[in-house]
């Protein structure tokens, strides 16, 4: 059984068929090809797999493709702005934030979320929205000061060029975590 | 020496670039054409014999390719004891071991055709504690165990299950005890945890035409991996091929043969056809391998002075169910086990032990973490009742320059003191900053070590220099996210006076790139770091060469910088490099040069004494300190802060070396705090998601410092040593000393939960 959808992907409209029950998260990998979004566990346990969904942050691992007819969805190949890295990608770079990069798609199409929302965190809120995101090799040090990097450097650009400050809101179907 | 242009600098990740876009290939997300999906049926029982197993459904599903049982796969592999079925042969050994696989048109396919395995069972008697299984009378878990294959260096033991049995005999230890002034013997464990890499494990394999196995998996040790597949499928090394997508962190886990195995005996029944075998989360957790879980028991003399005279330990490995990486760790990890301090009796017994669990094997720190969380703790014993300051009691015993140390090397370029005046005065050391908020008690702790490295081994490395002066360097060290693509681009573009952004790595592949003996250790940088510099100075040389023909100067004087040829006193008169191979070899020359590096003092172990007089490369030294705050109503741990001093001889990329630390650290914390891989008594693994299974969060990591200390050693290049592994060493007996000084209380078994601190706070009062 399969159904017909029309999404919005990476700024691209795109019509599909695809079974409904086909996950976001293989629907971008297998059927469309795009790996850059990450399966860490498969059982929204891990973020490794954030997308943004109609502006926000999702574990694509828990969306079924059927819920998805007339979806805006963004993954990490749709974050670089033109030629040039998004503030955030630039950050990354910058403060070391990835090492063997595998949960870095996820963390920063989360922090896209979080500042899209919010422009100042403060550390605390930076943990605190990343604390579904798991990382085991940098000790998030590297990440933390990364987002605030990026934090500063697009709150830079919008006073420089107020009109390119874009807002939403940031429900997500993802808890903070914390042991 | 001159000034270091490259080599020294914090300089961002070479990687940096594709790995936030999303283009990095992990092994993953690798597609072949035409591949098929393979899966894998895992035994539900911890030691039973196969009765039958009936494949009939499975075969008769439509879109199943091929269904196979370990008489379609009939080979045995293991590094250093040959025990290992690629599927099981006639018995299964723990809950998790593969069984049987099915390769099929797709995942679900395949997923559906293994659960119409069927498997009989007879159930044998299972042992779930090292100590349980290595009793005399205890049945085999390996029936044919004396006459499997092993290394010439395992030591095998009367006890049963035993699979290695390492000695380390120094002086006399009951003499030492007979002059000592204090006894204390204490006993600790250590639960398995796993490696948790982000990226789960998969492989893809091949066989062509010819007869060519190619296989493609993020491992970290390329050619180790080719030759225990040759030896296992008795082919010459060069009918395979080991190609190396990006991995997505390892930690030790993604080396030997796992979920490779699996792909391998798959691509044999496929007529050709590539198969991609991937574990998800649960299979990770269960079916690739583990840190070993330890016992140690540990029993000191001591002069009232504080004067070290006597130890003797005895650790219990648990192997898990084969033998994998587990007679190394027991080498390796018993061996500095007494710690980092001079002692003139010495008697340490490891045994690596089989159980009926998931396999233990390599674990960044290689058992390490295990010795120190027992003999730091120890030693903060030791002091109390020495009565003497623990900082005072360490400088009066710990390894200096020129000592001897027990396993009979004479120790040289020793940083251990400095990282332990500064980790110490890092944390504030015997200063009382905070009063005891109510209901919480504050401690410090710090905690030493020294690590070894695998030792004798070989790197080989080429660079290569086109005509646009571009470097492409030949290096068999994977990239598992520590950073060495930037290490060696740093070396080779120090060495040829070039910017950084004008090297790149050549993807591994067995049949291009040139030998090296593996990512593990610790280490590469030491290693391939020499083997990149060797390289790079040969074809430097030969671009001298050229260059002083050209510009009618000797060799000596020109200078490399910049992209450019140059004599010191003309710099109007500099060549680029690209000019120099053009006017020499034409348009499309390229100059090669090639190195190669191998420890050649390197020695092993004495197998009856334990003793080498080089038995590692280098030693890489830390001192870990913590501060936390102890809930005593619920028993919760609280880091406050943490401080690392590390000695890495010298930092090539300061900023990598610092991302190393914390992430050390975030490892050793969780280890210290929250991980245990937990087994029940039907041998099922209760903790395989991230769910159950407490990684670190943002949440939960403290402030960090890191403070690198540099006491080069003359062998590495630059004076480097490693870095990779000891980053999570000393970190829980850190946290359990603060633990300790914080409540009094002395507790040996990690993690430190709060439902075990509770209770031994509770037992305290009591
Ligand atoms: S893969 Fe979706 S949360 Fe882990
Ligand atoms: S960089 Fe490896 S998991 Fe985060």
């Amino acid at each position: 059984m399969h159904t017909k959808i029309q999404i919005r992907l990476n700024g691209k409209m795109q019509t599909l068929t695809v079974p409904p029950f086909r996950l976001l998260l293989d629907l971008l990998r297998d059927e469309i090809g795009l790996t850059g979004t990450k399966e860490g566990c498969g059982t929204g346990d891990c973020g490794a797999c954030t997308v943004l969904l109609n502006g926000k942050p999702v574990n694509s691992c828990l969306v079924l493709s059927g819920e998805l007819e007339g979806a805006d969805i963004v993954t990490i190949e749709g974050l670089k702005i033109g030629p040039y890295l998004h503030p955030v990608q630039q950050a990354f770079v910058q403060e070391g934030g990835a090492q063997c990069g595998y949960c870095t798609p996820g963390i920063l199409m989360m922090t896209k979320a979080l500042l899209d929302e919010n422009i100042n965190p403060t550390e605390e809120e930076i943990r605190f929205a990343l604390s579904g995101n798991l990382c085991r090799c940098t000790g998030y040090a590297k990440i933390i000061q990364a987002v605030q990097t990026a934090a500063a450097e697009l709150r830079r650009s919008y006073e420089e060029f107020p009109s390119s400050q874009r807002r939403g809101g940031c429900a997500t179907n993802k808890m903070p975590r914390s042991h | 020496m001159e000034e270091l242009a490259v080599v020294g600098k914090p300089v961002t990740r070479v990687d940096a670039e594709e790995k936030v876009t999303g283009q990095t290939v992990y092994g993953y997300d690798l597609v072949l054409p035409n591949m098929l999906y393979g899966k894998a049926l895992f035994s539900t029982r911890p030691h039973a014999i196969i009765k039958r197993i009936n494949t009939e459904r499975a075969k008769n599903y439509p879109g199943v390719q091929a269904v196979i049982t370990g008489a379609d796969a009939p080979w045995i592999h293991g590094e250093t004891i040959k025990d290992t079925p690629f599927l099981a042969q006639g018995k299964v050994r723990y809950v998790g071991e593969p069984v049987a696989a099915v390769a099929a048109v797709d995942e679900d396919t395949a997923q559906a055709a293994v659960a119409l395995i069927e498997v009989e069972y007879e159930d044998l008697p299972a042992y779930f504690s090292p100590e349980e299984a290595s009793k005399p009378g205890a049945r085999a878990i390996h029936e044919d165990y004396p006459e499997y294959h092993k290394a010439d260096f395992i030591v095998t033991s009367p006890l049963p299950n035993v699979c290695e049995h390492f000695k380390l005999r120094t002086g006399d230890v009951e003499q030492g005890f007979r002059k000592s002034d204090l006894i204390l013997e204490q006993s600790f464990r250590v639960p398995a945890i796993q490696h948790a890499a982000m990226e789960p494990h998969s492989a893809h394999a091949m066989v062509d035409d010819s007869g060519k196995l190619t296989v493609w998996v993020p491992n970290d040790a390329p050619f180790r991996v080719r030759t225990e597949t040759a030896e296992a499928l008795g082919l010459p090394p060069e009918k395979i091929r080991y190609i190396n997508p990006y991995q997505g962190g390892g930690f030790g886990s993604k080396g030997g043969l796992k979920v490779e195995r699996i792909a391998i005996a798959l691509a044999y029944h496929t007529k050709g056809l590539p198969v991609r075998v991937k574990f998800n989360r649960q299979e990770t957790f269960v079916s690739t391998s583990t840190r070993h879980g330890a016992i140690v028991r540990i029993k000191s003399g001591v002069k009232s002075d504080g004067e070290l005279v006597a130890r003797e330990i005895t650790i219990y490995w648990d192997a898990g169910a084969y033998s994998e990486k587990s007679p190394t760790v027991c080498i390796r990890g018993s061996l500095p086990s007494p710690g980092p301090y001079r002692i003139p009796q010495v008697k340490v017994d490891g045994y690596a032990v089989y159980t009926n669990k998931p396999v233990a094997g390599a674990f960044r720190g290689y058992g390490i973490p295990q010795a120190a969380w027992a003999c730091e703790q120890h030693m903060d014993d030791l002091a109390k009742r020495l009565r003497m300051d623990p900082l005072e009691f360490r400088l009066k015993n710990i390894f200096v320059d020129g000592d001897v140390a027990y396993w009979g090397e004479q120790l040289h370029n020793v940083g251990l003191k400095e990282t332990l005046l500064k980790a110490t005065e890092g944390i504030g050391w015997g200063k009382t900053e905070k009063l005891d908020p109510k209901g919480f008690k504050i401690g410090k702790g710090f905690a030493c070590i020294a690590k070894p490295t695998r030792t004798p081994t070989t790197s080989n490395a080429s660079v290569l220099v086109d005509s646009q002066g571009k470097v492409t360097i030949l290096a068999g060290t994977v990239e598992i996210g520590q950073g060495c693509s930037t290490m060696l681009s740093q070396v080779a573009a120090e060495e040829l006076g070039i910017p950084i952004e004008n090297t790149r790595m050549h993807p591994l592949d067995t049949d291009v790139i040139p030998f090296d003996s593996s990512t593990t250790s610790s280490r590469s940088t030491f290693h391939m770091g020499n083997a990149v510099r060797h390289a790079a100075i040969h074809a430097r040389e030969q671009l001298a060469e050229i260059a002083s023909g050209i510009l009618e100067a000797p060799q000596e004087e020109l200078r490399f910088s910049d992209g450019k040829i140059f004599l010191d006193n003309d710099p109007q008169h500099a060549l680029t490099i690209g000019e120099v191979i053009r006017r020499q070899l034409g348009p499309d020359g390229v100059v090669r040069g090639n190195g190669s590096y191998t420890y050649e003092l390197g020695k092993d172990v004495d197998p009856q004494t334990g003793h080498s007089d080089h038995a590692s490369a280098f030693y890489m030294y830390a001192t870990q300190a913590a501060e936390v705050a102890v809930d005593e109503e619920t028993g919760r741990v609280r880091l406050l802060r943490v401080v690392a001093a590390h000695d890495v001889g010298k930092a090539i990329n300061p900023l990598n070396c610092v991302a190393q630390v914390e992430g050390g650290l975030a490892m050793g914390i969780g280890a210290a705090l929250h991980e245990e891989l937990v087994v029940d008594d039907h041998g099922r693994v209760r903790n395989s998601s991230f769910l159950d299974y407490h990684l670190v969060t943002s949440l939960d990591m403290p402030e960090m410092k890191t403070i690198i200390v540099e006491c080069p050693t003359p062998d590495g290049p630059y004076g480097a040593k490693g870095l990779g592994e000891p980053g999570l060493a000393p970190t829980p007996a850190a946290i359990g000393n603060a633990v300790a000084n914080a409540l009094g209380i002395r507790i040996y078994d990690l993690p430190l939960t709060p439902e075990r601190v509770y209770w031994a706070i509770q037992a305290a009062t009591d």
